[in-house]
């Protein structure tokens, strides 16, 4: 073993990264030679001082990552996402089939059976021929048919004859402005839309620019509170979040953070909870420290007992 | 003498949860297993990230890219490597291309000038408490500009393989299989990087 097979070696000596024997013949080396020793001492000198550079991320910025990211998987990622989709509307497909999952083959027909529920709320509040506030011009039919049964005409007087029965849908276009009141109508109604929680979605998020109005604000308590979907309650919680102040909107938040099985929807619950101090929220944040799974709103909460100068357990 | 770095990664999942396990749950569609897995390693990636990057926004970036990618692509996970070295493989290449990108826009210094003076942007990060005493202080201030100059002076590769084998506590054949090169190369690129360490830091030592 000569000077430069050795200074080759020292980092990976350092690191122990060597065979047994070759360590062995290299500390010999180093033993009768001080240039070598030199190179070993220097080396753990460099190691030392970049030790002492190291970085410990702190415990708020991982409790942030780990927010934003289980916020961005719950928002716009879903299991469904990574099998084939339609190649239609991306943000609206990316949602309903994120939140989804199990429907597989029933997603098409129920998305016509949504289609078709919609169409029976507007023609409720539309009047044909009248001038009421869409533009009619905007109204496109579009008959969507399927075939009920196939079977020979009994009745004919032509051998061969055939009878079809179709059924069929008819599908219209509706346009108008969202502060237009029949227009939040059909969106409210599409936010029930038991079927699809695709169009809930859809519903929601178009609702929450408007969650000024009471009405819409008490959908989205609704939806919060009731939404199969986590997809959906979350969305419906971010247009809520304005008014997290406000008293009937913090107890359902305080109802979501105690019984929602979904952690991405606790956190967002916890966050719009925790950006308004209240010190009647101690004896519930308390009892949330002690019974949540998920450590980021455990953390939440013990934060904002801290800035309320008040104790993290109950005694 | 030899030492192997403390901390290395992985292995934080509770030893009744199997790994594997949680993965098919993760492959088909189960948010809280994908959650659980997550914390079993984000610790590790976020500390590789900011001292990589040593930038707390592309870390975070990092972090959510990398998780992300995880999530999308988990299906074509096949077992074939380990977990840990299949999602360092998609950490370090984010990683690489940032620094890459930071290459060709020159390194962004973790000091900058600000109107009320220097300003180290890594401040938010847990180091050492400063010593009291001011002539320590500037010495440390000092070592810590020549070792981000002495960082900066290394490729992309040799500062990945370096940040993996000393701060991560990696051994050099895992770090080959991330990389996607042999144990070989990445002894060469570990001599390479604390050559040009060693000689920008000489008289600092």
């Amino acid at each position: 073993m000569n000077c430069e097979s050795v200074s080759k070696l020292i980092p990976l000596y350092f690191y122990g990264e060597l065979p047994p024997e070759e360590e062995d013949r290299l500390e010999q080396h180093l033993d009768t030679c001080a240039d070598c020793a030199r190179q070993a001492e220097s080396q753990r000198a460099l190691s030392a001082a970049l030790d002492r550079r190291e970085m410990q991320p702190s415990a708020a910025l991982l409790a942030e990552c780990r927010h934003d990211l289980m916020r961005a998987v719950y928002r716009h990622e879903g299991p469904v996402l990574r099998s084939a989709r339609p190649a239609v509307s991306r943000p609206f497909v990316e949602t309903l089939t994120a939140w989804l999952p199990s429907l597989g083959p029933w997603r098409m027909p129920l998305g016509a059976s949504a289609l078709l529920a919609l169409g029976f709320v507007a023609a409720r509040v539309t009047t044909p021929g009248a001038a009421g506030p869409f533009n009619l011009a905007s109204l496109t039919p579009d008959v969507i048919s399927a075939v009920r049964s196939v079977q020979p005409a009994h009745n004919s007087s032509q051998p061969g004859e055939v009878q079809i029965v179709l059924d069929e849908t008819r599908r219209r276009v509706v346009s108008g402005q969202l502060n237009d009141s029949n227009i939040q109508r059909l969106i409210l109604a599409a936010a029930h839309d038991e079927n699809n929680a695709g169009v809930r979605w859809e519903s929601v998020d178009l609702l929450n620019s408007h969650s000024d109005s009471s009405q819409v604000r008490e959908l989205l308590l609704n939806r919060v509170a009731e939404d199969p979907n986590p997809g959906v309650r979350l969305k419906a919680l971010d247009g809520l979040k304005t008014y997290a102040g406000d008293p009937e909107v913090r107890k359902v938040l305080a109802q979501v953070l105690t019984h929602d099985d979904n952690s991405g929807v606790r956190i967002a619950a916890v966050d719009a909870l925790t950006a308004h101090a209240d010190d009647n929220m101690v004896g519930f944040l308390q009892s949330v420290v002690e019974k949540e799974d998920n450590t980021y709103v455990r953390r939440r909460c013990v934060k904002a007992l801290q800035d309320m100068n008040a104790s993290i357990g109950t005694f | 003498m030899a030492q192997d770095a403390p901390g290395a990664v992985g292995a934080r999942l509770s030893p009744k949860l199997d790994e594997a396990s949680l993965i098919r749950a993760v492959q088909r569609g189960d948010q809280d297993a994908f959650e659980q897995l997550v914390r079993a390693y984000d610790q590790s990636v976020l500390r590789l990230a900011v001292n990589l990057l040593r930038s707390q926004e592309d870390a975070r970036d990092v972090f959510q890219e990398a998780f992300l990618r995880v999530y999308r692509s988990i299906d074509s996970f096949r077992f074939d490597c380990s977990f840990h070295t299949w999602l360092y493989r998609i950490v370090t290449n984010i990683c690489l291309d940032y620094l890459r990108k930071r290459k060709v826009r020159k390194e962004e210094p973790a000091v900058v000038d600000t109107p009320e003076g220097p300003l180290d942007r890594m401040n938010d990060f847990q180091e050492e408490a400063a010593h009291a005493d001011p002539e320590r202080n500037m010495w440390n201030r000092q070592l810590g500009q020549r070792i981000e100059g002495a960082l900066g002076g290394l490729t992309p590769r040799e500062r990945m393989v370096f940040e993996l084998r000393h701060y991560q506590g990696l051994r050099l054949r895992n770090i080959g299989e991330i990389l996607g090169t042999s144990e070989e190369a990445a002894k060469n690129c570990l001599f390479r990087a604390t050559q040009k360490m060693r000689a920008v830091l000489g008289d600092f030592q």
